[in-house]
């Protein structure tokens, strides 16, 4: 999930390719389909659209939908402002981030939400089974791993200290990939990782203890990442736009109303273990936004500095969404 | 291939001459017989290393949740043999490697062979090569995402970049190494300047050309995989990276072993290439006879 990182490098990239590249989205046809490409990354976040693409919610709306996996998500954010991916999938304090650099995104709907309830969700930090850590206040003075410094992991975790009373600006994190992170763990590298699924899973079957519920702690039943597009788009093919978010929006609600078929498509398009597709915690996948959670994602994101503006969250959550 | 008429002048007297003429018919004998304990040597090795592999995570020195015994990874592999959508990944890896190969090979060769030719030209280009040259093909990652996306061009991007300076740099000295006798005498025996390019130049710089592509190839396949593992474009890098999100460790091992075996297939098929193009020449005569 370099996305920020990635989007910044690229701001400047940008400047000088935008003329370059600029229409060159693929989509054709009028009254035909649509051929669109959407970003998105190979996790469980993104079992609805693989669902809705399999139930033909885009294909009966005109819409001839490909999906990309960029790992860990790379590609979207730049995708998208390119015109390479009409659509793409990423998480809101990556897009809070890319907007504070001036790149214009819109989120159209709700991609994948906090479960709302501690012990229950489906990302946490984790300690070690005889670690002396018990609570977020304990983190203080800690080395805790995070998949991205600077986003949507970090400023959560630092929320839930803050909230249990510790001073967040003295919890120590690294970048880790998700993937290395039980292995980090067990190995004493980090003090605590935040995990999410399948990864959660996994480390508590190795004797983990999860100790905070960031998500939980961060905001009520938070947001947690969207799909979006480009103001471009939104401009040159609104009819296409809502078509779309209309087929996601289907899409996020079949996915909610039926957790087997998720657990089914997952062993598609992931090679998560069949084991654990069958224990994991699935999040859920509201088809609205809930805007409260942006604002304050957004207002974390300002407060720990990785915005330098007041980001404005009106302007980068559309009408539709 | 013609260039066995090749004028012998034209042969290049620097390429280090392994073998001098006294390699006799006894040597290939000699050979054999050492060439039956190394293959089971190799296979010993390769026993060997499994047999650690295997007995490492098994007796509990490392967890199998992060290595995976040999045995497990090879079934794994095995299974992963029988998908199409394997065979599509090595498939989507190969074509983004040879394309980038071809594309940076062809041009390669062209601009080295222009520049080469022209001494002015080499001098005014040397500078900004040089300076071009150490950039690593991975700093290009942002730019590639940014214009292609998980599009296959962002591999080519990647893959042409760092195989073009491999096979240039080679071509450069591969036309500075021409001996100026053989281009004296081919000049005054009346050969036109496409005749000298055909029989004096290319024959003299082809062991330097083909060096570079067997760099470039290798150096191809390593920035094919990374672009896939790192962006996302389609290949066997794209499917480590989604064995690895999703915590399948096996699947992982077993897909870095596919593409450490496509290493030596690639590698392998270029030196074959190498043999054949310059079976003439007396570097690959020497290691032939050695």
């Amino acid at each position: 999930m370099r996305r920020p990182l990635l989007a910044l490098l690229s701001a400047a990239a940008l400047l000088a390719t935008t003329a370059a590249c600029g229409g060159s989205s693929s989509d054709s046809g009028k009254g035909g389909t649509d051929k669109v490409t959407a970003g998105v990354i190979p996790i469980v976040d993104v079992a609805p659209i693989y669902l809705g693409k399999q139930q033909g919610f885009f294909s009966e709306r005109g819409i001839d939908l490909t999906l990309q996996t960029g790992s860990g998500g790379a590609a979207s954010v730049p995708g998208v402002v390119s015109g390479q991916y009409q659509f793409a999938f990423g998480n809101v304090t990556s897009l809070l981030v890319a907007r504070d650099k001036n790149l214009p995104l819109k989120i159209l709907t709700n991609g994948v939400s906090s479960i709302g309830v501690a012990g229950k969700d489906f990302g946490a930090v984790v300690v070690k089974g005889n670690s002396p850590i018990t609570s977020a206040e304990d983190l203080v003075g800690k080395k805790v791993s995070v998949n991205n410094l600077q986003n949507i992991g970090d400023t959560t975790v630092r929320a839930s200290v803050r909230k249990a009373g510790g001073d967040p600006s003295k919890v120590g994190f690294v970048e880790l990939p998700f993937p290395d992170m039980p292995a980090a763990l067990q190995n004493n590298r980090v003090d605590a990782a935040w995990v999410v699924e399948p990864f959660l899973t996994q480390s508590i079957s190795q004797g983990a203890r999860p100790v905070a519920w960031n998500f939980v702690d961060a905001a009520p039943n938070l947001t947690v990442a969207t799909y979006f597009t480009s103001e471009r788009m939104l401009k040159e093919k609104p009819d296409l736009v809502k078509r779309f978010t209309e087929a996601m929006n289907e899409s996020l609600a079949y996915a909610d109303a039926h957790p087997d078929e998720v657990r089914k498509i997952l062993g598609t398009y992931t090679k998560i273990p069949a084991e654990v597709i069958a224990d994991m915690t699935l999040p859920k996948y509201p088809t609205e936004v809930n805007r409260a959670s942006v604002q304050t994602l957004a207002d974390l994101a300002q407060q720990d500095g990785l915005v330098k503006n007041k980001p404005d969250v009106g302007a980068l959550l559309s009408e539709l969404g | 291939m013609t260039l066995v008429t090749a004028p012998t002048p034209g042969r290049p007297a620097t390429v280090p001459t392994v073998a001098g003429s006294a390699a006799g018919p006894a040597q290939p004998l000699s050979r054999r017989r050492r060439g039956l304990p190394n293959a089971v040597l190799g296979l010993l090795g390769i026993v060997t290393f499994l047999t650690g592999w295997e007995a490492v995570p098994r007796v509990g020195l490392v967890s199998t949740q992060f290595l995976p015994p040999a045995s497990a990874v090879l079934r794994t592999l095995a299974d992963e043999m029988g998908r199409p959508a394997f065979w599509t990944a090595v498939g989507d890896t190969v074509v983004a490697w040879a394309l980038g190969l071809a594309i940076a090979f062809a041009a390669a060769v062209v601009l080295g062979f222009v520049v080469g030719a022209v001494p002015a030209l080499r001098a005014f280009t040397a500078s900004t090569a040089e300076f071009l040259r150490p950039i690593p093909s991975v700093a290009l990652i942002p730019l590639a995402a940014l214009m292609f996306a998980t599009d296959i061009r962002s591999t080519l991007m990647l893959v042409v970049y760092a195989a073009f300076w491999q096979v240039y740099i080679q071509v450069l000295y591969g036309v500075a190494d021409i001996d100026p006798v053989a281009e004296d005498t081919a000049r005054s025996y009346g050969l036109s300047r496409w005749s000298r390019v055909r029989h004096v130049a290319w024959p003299s710089a082809l062991p330097y050309v083909l060096t570079g592509l067997r760099l470039g190839a290798a150096v191809a396949l390593i920035l094919a995989v990374t672009a896939e593992l790192i962006i996302g474009s389609p290949g066997l890098g794209q499917s480590i990276a989604v064995a690895q999100s999703s915590g399948a460790t096996a699947d992982v091992y077993a897909l870095v072993i596919a593409t450490g075996a496509l290493g030596v297939i690639v590698n392998i098929v270029v030196r074959v290439v190498e043999r054949r193009l310059l079976r003439w020449h007396s570097s690959v005569r020497g290691e032939v006879t050695v």
